[in-house]
């Protein structure tokens, strides 16, 4: 898995001139360049999350009770109309 | 060298394996079952597609809005995939062959002789590989995020009648009861699980208020077993559309009568919910009027050996990676999703029209992966969906490679075609960013296996390269930690890597053969694996290309 095999004289069943040729090193740094982005994105995905941003947006924060109970007339009044996310501008 | 699909190939395709599809079949002909108070005949919604009575008509349909498009979409996405790929390894030759360096024979523990080169790529290589990964993974989740807050705060009715300022502004101030739970199971010679299934529901802190199982075609006790369990049964009548049209007829009944807090569940009836996922689901629908689907995350049930590993692994790597995205959805999956009527009422509304499909139906009974379809439909008009961390269920895994097969075939096929169907827009961008991956990760597989096969028939000793092999380590790790929750058996296979590697090869081939089976056009025909009234009972979906038959 995470061996090469080594460049030596005797091929198994191909001529191990092949691994000296230029499609075959390109192969090779194809499949490194592959590699490296793949484990980049592997290490991405163990890294935790951290959501730095939508902790300091104001905009992801809700500004009016969503609930399905209706809220008191007050309250209703006091949040109408701040625009913020998700948030009721005109109510009919 | 290692997995080119350990970190994306894998992990995209685990996004398209939500789409769990139907355990409903209909290629036989319809059981009946007379004198149940409790069953209910359903009219036939359309005569004129219902008429197609053969397994082979239905299945010869292609998605709506086939067309020259949809025959090419899974050419176009690996076309794209493949001039990325030609990208990369011009790139390549212009950075030129890695220095060779000269294997030097080192000595392991004392007696082991080994050969061993310390070649690597050059520090401004390794970064421009690094930072481009790391460009095009930050450009697509930060143009997702982009795509979902304007949809989020859209204002159009037109586009995004679902969008959550609009229907604020429809319910405000209106209390149209506490949240229900209606719950369809539409099942196809479901006997044996079907017990399970409803328990699993009755046993929940808050079980729903309503169960009804759609049995469809039966040949088997389905209406019996469901009968005896004390539910609802409401049986398809005439339906050649499988589990989407059985679902479309009890639909199109059951939701003029919902009001809005009266949310519809489908459950597979292969799937057993775990404890707490209704009551969580409740609180969810209780605490935003504006939430229109719940989709839950599945686990694969015990069984079926390292196959089964396999598929239970890819499974909670993607629990995970939904987790991560702190419950955003890929796919409202089918084995249990939970909607407010509103969000199927408007997109039966909207099809035809803004998004494609028959006007009237909630699903497109042409669509493969009718649940993938239905989230690309519910996203396209504006709905608000989220899959909670607490909303889980175990369901099956298939048992035999060529169950597997079928079944990747059709989710891959119907994944594809459902971008065909609605082409590239904002609310699809993400699945074909998902399809690109996929693509290109089986030509960077096959990369990585053409080299290994030629290296292994060109030599024949062994050289260690000890910064591939840190790379191989960090591999192991990344696949370890995404299938911790699964203990320590999925520990040990992604631990192991080559299998998964061998399993990432097997979907590769499907992806290619679903690939070809579009653009030649051949049909698609459903298999039924039934249920055995055993312990290892298997049941499943599966589409078979009809040229395997």
């Amino acid at each position: 898995m995470m061996t090469f095999p080594a460049v030596l004289p005797t091929g198994v069943l191909l001529p191990e001139s092949i691994l000296h040729s230029d499609s075959f090193k390109m192969l090779a740094t194809f499949v490194a360049l592959n590699t490296l982005m793949y484990v980049t994105l592997a290490v991405l995905k163990v890294l935790p999350k951290g959501y730095v941003l939508s902790r300091f947006s104001g905009r992801n924060r809700r500004t009016q009770n969503r609930s399905i109970y209706p809220e008191p007339p007050a309250a209703r009044t006091a949040e109408d109309g701040v625009d913020g996310n998700d948030t009721l501008i005109c109510p009919p | 060298m290692v997995d080119p699909h350990g970190s994306a190939g894998t992990a995209e395709r685990t996004h398209e394996a939500a789409s769990r599809g139907s355990s409903a079949d209909a290629t036989r002909e319809p059981s009946r079952a007379a004198g149940n108070p409790t069953t209910v005949g359903v009219p036939t919604p359309r005569q004129d597609r219902d008429d197609e009575s053969s397994d082979v008509a239905v299945s010869n349909e292609q998605p709506t809005g086939a067309g020259t498009f949809a025959r090419l979409i899974g050419l176009v996405i690996f076309g794209v995939a493949a001039i990325a790929s030609a990208v990369l390894l011009a790139a390549a030759s212009a950075v030129g062959p890695q220095v060779e360096v000269a294997p030097r024979e080192g000595i392991l523990l004392g007696f082991w002789s080994v050969l061993y080169a310390t070649a690597a790529p050059s520090a401004r290589v390794a970064v421009s590989a690094v930072a481009l990964a790391a460009l095009l993974v930050s450009g697509v989740a930060l143009l997702e995020l982009r795509i979902s807050n304007r949809s989020r705060r859209s204002v159009d009715a037109q586009s995004d009648p679902l969008a959550p300022k609009l229907v604020m502004a429809r319910t405000s101030g209106v209390f149209a009861g506490p949240v229900t739970v209606t719950v369809l199971i539409p099942a196809h010679d479901e006997e044996a699980s079907l017990p399970q299934t409803i328990a699993s529901l009755m046993g929940q802190t808050h079980p729903p208020e309503r169960i009804i199982v759609v049995p469809d075609n039966c040949t088997d006790s389905t209406v019996e077993v469901a009968r005896r369990a004390g539910v609802e049964v409401v049986e398809s009548v005439g339906n050649t559309h499988k589990k989407a049209g059985a679902l479309n007829q009890v639909l199109r009944q059951l939701l003029p009568a919902q009001g809005d807090n009266d949310t519809v569940m489908i459950v597979d009836a292969d799937t057993r919910l775990d404890d707490g996922f209704l009551e969580a689901a409740v609180v969810r629908f209780t605490a935003d009027r504006a939430l229109m689907a719940i989709g839950g995350l599945f686990y694969g049930e015990d069984g079926a050996g390292m196959l089964g590993q396999f598929q239970r692994n890819e499974y909670t790597r993607y629990s995970r990676d939904i987790r991560r995205r702190r419950g955003r959805v890929f796919v409202l999956t089918g084995t249990s999703s939970m909607f407010r009527p509103a969000a199927l009422r408007t997109v039966a509304q909207s099809r035809g029209s803004s998004i494609p499909g028959t006007p009237g139906d909630v699903y497109d009974t042409a669509a493969l992966t009718e649940d993938n379809e239905l989230t690309v439909a519910l996203k396209s008009v504006g709905a608000l969906m989220i899959s909670p961390s607490q909303c889980t269920v175990v369901t099956e895994v298939m048992p035999s490679w060529r169950a597997l097969w079928n079944q990747r075939l059709r989710w891959q096929r119907g994944a594809l075609e459902n971008l065909g169907a609605y082409g590239l827009t904002p609310k699809t961008f993400r699945y074909w960013a998902q399809q690109l991956g996929i693509g290109y990760g089986v030509i960077a597989l096959a990369g990585y296996f053409a080299l290994i096969v030629l290296t292994v028939l060109s030599v024949d000793s062994w050289v260690w390269f000890p910064f591939w092999m840190g790379l191989g380590l960090l591999f192991a790790v990344e696949r370890v930690v995404a299938v911790w929750a699964g203990g320590w058996w999925a520990r040990l296979l992604a631990a192991a890597l080559l299998p998964e590697l061998v399993f990432a090869a097997f979907l590769d081939v499907v992806y290619l053969k679903g690939v070809m089976d579009i653009l030649l056009g051949r049909r698609a025909g459903w298999t039924h694996v039934t249920h055995l009234r055993s312990a290892e009972a298997i049941d499943d979906d599966t589409i078979t290309g009809v040229s395997h038959r």
